[in-house]
């Protein structure tokens, strides 16, 4: 419930920042950062936004140009600098997406337990994938009609939920679920400085 | 202990990360480096348990080997250079805890443990682990939730055997124990066993206290946060005789776990079901304000100032030899002081205890270092009493001693217990057989540190006659050690308040009965039964009604205060000030956890507003 409200009011808040790049063209000392949001509960996009006023400190550095929390939509995904994804892949469409996004940045950021561990999403692994769509799809009590979707449009799901990292390369892991604002503050300002984010038991969570 | 006797003339000395240390020879690299203040990372090992070496968390250097090593089962050697920390020990840890993580689940989000407390967490944010570098398995574990008051999920075990050390070692029964291979390997119950149907576990949750995952859980702990956030109170538990130290853990007004404190010398930190999760994950109906039966017969909300208005009209009604005063032998000593002020109060004054324990009160005697001693034994001999079903700490004190150290043990009671299985002579019925007490004679053959543990039952004819008989056997042999007797009374409070002058009463039926009462007072305390194990006495029920004034002050609700003309509300285990003396004489502190709940008072300020 928190996360909700959370989300309405600080999204009003940040759009000025955010839809800046289409307003105004691009500074090329910016850094270019796409972020993407697979299976995961958008609660790793919501703590990037609990960065509060320090997001104007951040839109002096970064050019955020594709993103479910931007309000320009690009068709085609651009190349850029850093690539932050939240949630892990779960269907044949995350996996593509994944790995364009790959393709066209040169730094790869997992934020958050899903993208890390697979977390959350990952706890159907343990039941064969037949299973968890009949009791989504076929028992649940919410069901009205019980039919597993089956059009061509809709993305295949994996036999297992696995983390970036079993995909792709990824650069850096900030764990937490979701990370806290002052630890995704800390990675992004130490990289934008040149420098490898350190861990150690004061800035890690889990949890 | 006798090893360091032996040993205690030569130390040796090693260097730890350029640090002298010195130490005793047997100890292992970890017990010298943790003695010299120096930390190395572990998660199988717990200090009281036998060194296990599974998790390879603390593994060290020794300088000329190209080997590292584990340091909580290598032998110091003398003279031996040790590193415990270099960039090639810091990057086997992280693969070590890598293999670990990426094995079951282990996502600390969705964890019923209280987070925080996690030994594998807190090893994983030392280490910065921030990635696996391995391919998550997902194997498919089983979770079993029919113990009454844990629960086991197998998908956050590591393995690292701390429960099944736990419960072979502390509690003595090896219920757990390790099942299968590779990755199907996990922890089973009594041989592929669910809890529910476990015929050796005590549900002491000693395995639970010592987990370092959420694998082992208190189902009433659980999701309810961290213990490492929550305010620590030491208090003594007053179920038994014995008074283990027990620490509890509270927030926010709420007991959210209680485990045993490790530095009890009476315990040392281990508890049984009673003291562990008895006393406050059992629903029980707490009484929190006075009742006064109406004139429709009925039990109703009253003030503290019309129960006591009452009270005292009734008393006053009644002449002094029409009155006494019946109190629970586990009320503490200050509670005894004052009872014995009002001794001129009232004709008749006792308390109740249960069938021929008043013959061990009748000359109270204390059992000085009884569970040290217990400990040392090379022989126990337990008469009429059944210490698994009533004093959990003293059976698997009594079991360790037994199975660990190759004691014997003989039985002398009526009832079956566990303990038969590991007992030389089980006796369930004494014959006074010639050829008998010769067996009995052959199986202390040899013993030199006798101990012998009796309970009320010990007190019957039979029982006298068996403790005649063995004392004959020991006395037959000059030289040896005069047994240790152990007095093992049911109620835990009961030798203090003989000592104090109170007369313990077994039968309550004829002491109820010698002149007619017209008020009697009951101090039922916090008596988990509320004290309605007198009215199993035959007349004692018929009794009671013919009582026109009975007043009940008890904790919890029962068939007792049903019958009660007022009832008081008392404080209970958690809301106590004040001292109990355990069956060793030791005097343990009682200390309030909890603010009192509803209108509820101590015992003694109780009395003092009926008596005084």
């Amino acid at each position: 419930m928190n996360k909700t409200t959370r989300k309405t009011t600080t999204k009003k808040t940040t759009r000025p920042p955010a839809s800046q790049p289409a307003a105004v063209p691009a500074a090329p000392a910016k850094v270019r950062v796409a972020t993407m949001w697979l299976s995961g509960c958008s609660g790793c996009h919501m703590s990037f936004l609990d960065l509060d006023e320090r997001l104007v400190d951040l839109a002096k550095l970064i050019d955020i140009l594709f993103s479910p929390i931007v309000d320009t939509k690009v068709k085609d995904m651009p190349q850029v600098d850093v690539g932050i994804v939240e949630g892990c892949v779960n269907n044949t469409d995350q996996e593509h997406e994944l790995k364009m996004l790959r393709d066209r940045c040169k730094i790869l950021i997992a934020l958050g337990d899903c993208a890390c561990t697979g977390n959350m999403p990952a706890l159907r692994n343990q039941f064969p994938l037949k299973d968890c769509l009949a009791r989504a799809y076929e028992q649940a009590e919410s069901n009205r009609i019980s039919c597993i979707p089956n059009d061509p449009v809709v993305p295949k799901l994996y036999p297992k939920a696995r983390p970036l990292q079993e995909v792709v390369k990824v650069d850096l892991h900030i764990p937490g679920c979701p990370p806290d604002a002052d630890v995704i503050w800390y990675a992004l300002t130490e990289l934008l400085a040149g420098r490898t984010p350190q861990w150690n038991e004061k800035n890690l969570r889990y949890d | 202990m006798r090893s360091e006797t032996m040993t205690a003339t030569k130390k040796i000395s090693l260097t730890i990360n350029g640090k002298i240390c010195a130490g005793e020879p047997g100890q292992t690299i970890l017990e010298i480096a943790r003695a010299n203040d120096i930390n190395i990372p572990t998660l199988c090992y717990l200090k009281g348990l036998t060194p296990w070496g599974g998790c390879r968390l603390c593994i060290v250097e020794i300088e000329g080997s190209p080997k590292v090593v584990p340091s909580c089962t290598t032998p110091a050697v003398d003279g031996s250079k040790i590193i415990t920390d270099s960039p090639r020990l810091q990057g086997l840890r992280k693969a070590t805890l890598e293999l670990l993580f990426s094995e079951r689940n282990h996502f600390c989000p969705m964890c019923q443990y209280n987070k925080g407390d996690c030994g594998l967490q807190h090893q994983g944010y030392l280490h910065g682990i921030n990635n696996v570098r391995y391919q998550y398995l997902y194997p498919a574990m089983p979770v079993d939730l029919t113990a009454k008051y844990f629960g086991i999920d197998h998908n956050r075990c590591i393995l690292c055997g701390r429960c099944v050390r736990t419960c072979d070692e502390i509690e003595g029964v090896h219920t757990l124990d390790v099942a299968y291979r590779g990755i199907r390997n996990r922890i089973v119950v009594d041989m592929l066993k669910k809890f529910s149907e476990s015929e050796t576990c005590t549900s002491c949750g000693a395995c639970v206290a010592n987990c370092p995952t959420g694998a082992f859980f208190d189902k009433a702990a659980a999701f309810r946060g961290p213990l490492a956030s929550c305010q620590q109170v030491l208090t003594t538990c007053t179920e038994c005789p014995l008074g283990c130290g027990l620490k509890v853990f509270i927030k926010e007004n709420r007991i959210v776990n209680v485990w045993g404190d490790p530095d009890s010398p009476v315990n040392r930190g281990h508890l049984c079901v009673k003291g562990r999760y008895e006393t406050w994950a059992e629903p029980r109906e707490r009484i929190t304000q006075p009742l006064l039966r109406g004139k429709d017969g009925k039990l109703k909300p009253a003030t503290w100032d019309n129960a006591i208005v009452a009270i005292r009209k009734a008393a006053k009604a009644a002449k002094k030899s029409e009155k006494a005063l019946l109190v629970a032998p586990r009320v503490t000593n200050e509670t005894a002081q004052t009872i014995t002020k009002f001794t001129g109060k009232v004709d008749r004054l006792g308390m109740y205890v249960t069938a021929n324990e008043a013959a061990l009160c009748h000359d109270p005697s204390f059992s000085a270092d009884a569970m040290r001693k217990l400990e040392d034994a090379d022989a126990i001999i337990i008469i009429g009493a059944q210490p698994s079903h009533d004093n959990g700490v003293v059976a698997a004190r009594i079991r360790t001693t037994v199975r660990k150290r190759e004691a014997k043990l003989l039985i002398f009671h009526a009832r079956k217990s566990d303990l038969d299985q590991y007992a030389t002579i089980g006796a369930h019925e004494v014959s006074l057989d010639h050829q008998f007490w010769e067996q009995v004679a052959a199986a202390l053959e040899g013993a030199q540190r006798p101990a012998i543990v009796y309970g009320a039952n010990a007190m019957t004819p039979i029982g006298v006659t068996v403790l005649e008989r063995l004392i004959k056997i020991f006395e037959g042999h000059p030289g040896r050690q005069a047994p240790a007797l152990i007095g093992l009374p049911v109620g835990t409070n009961s030798l203090a308040l003989a000592a104090a002058g109170i007369e313990a009463i077994e039968d309550v039926g004829p002491w109820l009965d010698v002149k007619p009462l017209k008020f009697l007072h009951i101090v039922a305390s916090d008596a988990p039964d509320g004290g309605d194990g007198m009215l199993e006495e035959k007349y004692v029920p018929g009794l009671l009604d013919e009582i026109p004034c009975v007043v009940v002050q008890a904790g919890y609700r029962s068939a007792l205060t049903d019958k009660a003309a007022v009832v008081l509300p008392a404080t209970i285990w958690c809301e106590k000030s004040g001292t109990i003396t355990n069956l060793e004489g030791r005097r343990l502190f009682l200390r309030p956890v909890l603010p009192v709940s509803g209108e509820a008072r101590e015992d003694a300020a109780i009395l003092e507003s009926v008596f005084a």
